[in-house]
């Protein structure tokens, strides 16, 4: 019964040599193909994407995907007796056409392929672009576009040309950072005196600032209302919420727990009787 | 084995092997630390350091035959697992003359572990600082291409059992100057990965390093080993045993 069926199916001749049969053949081989790539890529993130860099592991897991994908392929045109020489003389003409067509499509797959060898930036690594005005967390570096997550949690796609052509500001390829802040002292108050109780608080209550270099202090100005100290401190670079966000909060609490005031803006008014 | 009745009329509790029982306190300088027996297959863990910080746990145990150990565990953890480098700043600078050696004893900080105790399985538990505000950070090197390290400022000790209680362990140093000329140590950045500890009461042994100044090429640099320390102190459980062995330190001299 079987037999005659596919029997009755490699008769039926659709296109040329081409048979129902040999098309469904060829279907099996790419649907085959298509979820031993799927099963593949599943066991790899599985069993051993978690113990590979991020970046490493998802090139990895592309690879095997899309070589999957284009065995099954060279699987299925074997097995329809294309001969694939008559489409690489054709597809030499055709590329030239499609290549003025699709440019940007193309430009974008090139500046992919090169951001992953080129790597300015890995999967995870914080970054900004200061061109597109985009800060985040890069999540992935794909075929035609790359994914960056804002600290607002919404993810922005950008094609892989204006990524790789625009500047990258990465915020953790550095071993650490520096967070800095700028504060305003009366003029009555002794300088030496504030910057030693803000040095005193930022190396107590501040475990993630760093010892070496220590905490900077530099006379910015000598503002309308107050003398102006700008602080610098350096921290591990992942850990910017426990410096920069609470760098001012420590600067201004030194500054009441020793009495030292930090001014108003304000003006003196002389008439002209006076 | 100690305890709780046992450790009751101590001021504060030595690192070893401890029966939980139904009820076990243990107490450091600033913290507090209490397992309690909720039912037949657990307890509950609470501990309360010296940042006034609260931890409380609940521990699901296999059987009745359960013991903790407290033991120093290397210095890398507080205030969050960064790097697995340290950095000691002498307080007092070694000169060395050409050709020469120096053997010297520093304290090293050190940090608590908790262990559970499954026949011979050590479960890290928990671990704490007595010395918080001694736990910083520093950078050896440039900002992009430096060396995260735990810092530091240490003195030097007399032997062994000269180490502060819960805060830090001796450390025996060996430093050997093969070059022509004089140098003055004033720092050592190291990986601590390879150094384990040891434990005796309340004191407690880092294994040593050895640095050898010597000439390689045209450029002078510090070769540091890690040292084992022959002791019959009791050796301390790692508290990370997937750390991986870090490549040994080299520092350019200065």
């Amino acid at each position: 019964m079987v037999l005659e069926l596919l029997q009755s199916l490699s008769e039926m001749q659709l296109v040329g040599e081409l048979t129902v049969l040999s098309l469904l053949i060829g279907g099996i081989i790419m649907a085959g193909g298509i979820i031993i790539a799927k099963i593949a890529k599943l066991l790899f993130h599985k069993y051993y994407a978690p113990s590979l860099p991020k970046d490493t592991a998802q090139n990895i897991s592309k690879l095997i995907y899309f070589g999957i994908l284009i065995i099954s392929f060279l699987g299925f045109t074997s097995s329809q007796g294309i001969d694939l020489s008559g489409i690489m003389v054709a597809g030499g003409i055709f590329a030239v056409v499609i290549g003025f067509a699709t440019q940007s499509v193309v430009s974008n797959l090139i500046s992919g392929l090169f951001l992953i060898v080129e790597k300015p930036a890995k999967h995870g690594d914080t970054i900004d672009l200061p061109d597109m005005g985009i800060s985040g967390t890069l999540l992935d570096i794909g075929t035609f576009s790359s994914k960056v997550r804002r600290f607002d949690g919404t993810v922005t796609r950008i094609p892989n040309d204006k990524f790789f052509t625009s500047n990258i500001r990465s915020l953790t390829l550095s071993t650490v950072r520096r967070a800095d802040a700028v504060v305003g002292i009366s003029y009555n108050s002794d300088i030496e005196n504030a910057i030693l109780v803000m040095k005193n608080e930022i190396l107590q209550t501040m475990p993630f600032v760093l010892q070496i270099p220590e905490p900077e202090f530099r006379i910015e100005a000598l503002g309308d209302s107050s003398v102006n100290i700008h602080v610098f401190v350096w921290y591990p670079k992942d850990d910017w919420s426990q410096a920069q966000p609470i760098l001012l909060g420590t600067l201004k609490r030194a500054l009441d727990n020793a009495a030292i005031e930090i001014p108003f803006p304000q003006r003196v008014i002389w008439s002209g009787k006076d | 084995m100690k305890t709780m009745s046992d450790t009751s009329e101590i001021i504060f509790s030595n690192y070893g092997i401890y029966d939980l029982g139904d009820n076990l306190e243990l107490s450091l300088p600033n913290t507090l630390i209490k397992f309690q027996r909720i039912s037949d297959n657990a307890f509950s863990y609470f501990r309360e350091n010296s940042e006034g910080q609260i931890i409380e746990k609940i521990i699901p145990v296999k059987s009745n035959d359960v013991k903790i150990e407290l033991a120093p565990i290397r210095p890398l953890n507080h205030p969050a697992k960064r790097t697995n480098y340290v950095f000691l700043k002498l307080d007092k600078e070694i000169h060395l003359g050409e050709n020469s050696a120096a053997s010297i004893f520093v304290h090293c900080p050190i940090e608590i572990g908790i262990f559970l105790i499954y026949g011979d399985n050590h479960e890290p538990l928990d671990w704490i600082t007595c010395s918080p505000f001694n736990s910083r950070f520093s950078l050896y090197g440039s900002p992009d291409t430096g060396t995260l390290c735990k810092y530091a400022e240490v003195s030097l000790a007399t032997d062994y059992n000269d180490s502060v209680s819960y805060v830090n362990g001796v450390m025996h140093i060996v430093i050997e100057n093969t070059l022509s000329f004089a140098q003055t140590i004033s720092k050592v950045i190291f990986p601590i990965t390879d150094n384990n500890l040891y434990y005796k009461d309340s004191k407690s042994i880092v294994d040593g390093i050895k640095i050898i100044m010597k000439k390689r090429a045209a450029v002078n640099i510090a070769e540091i080993k890690p040292t084992l320390v022959d002791t019959e102190w009791t050796p301390a459980p790692a508290w990370d045993n997937s750390i991986t062995s870090v490549h040994h330190m080299e520092m350019t001299l200065e």
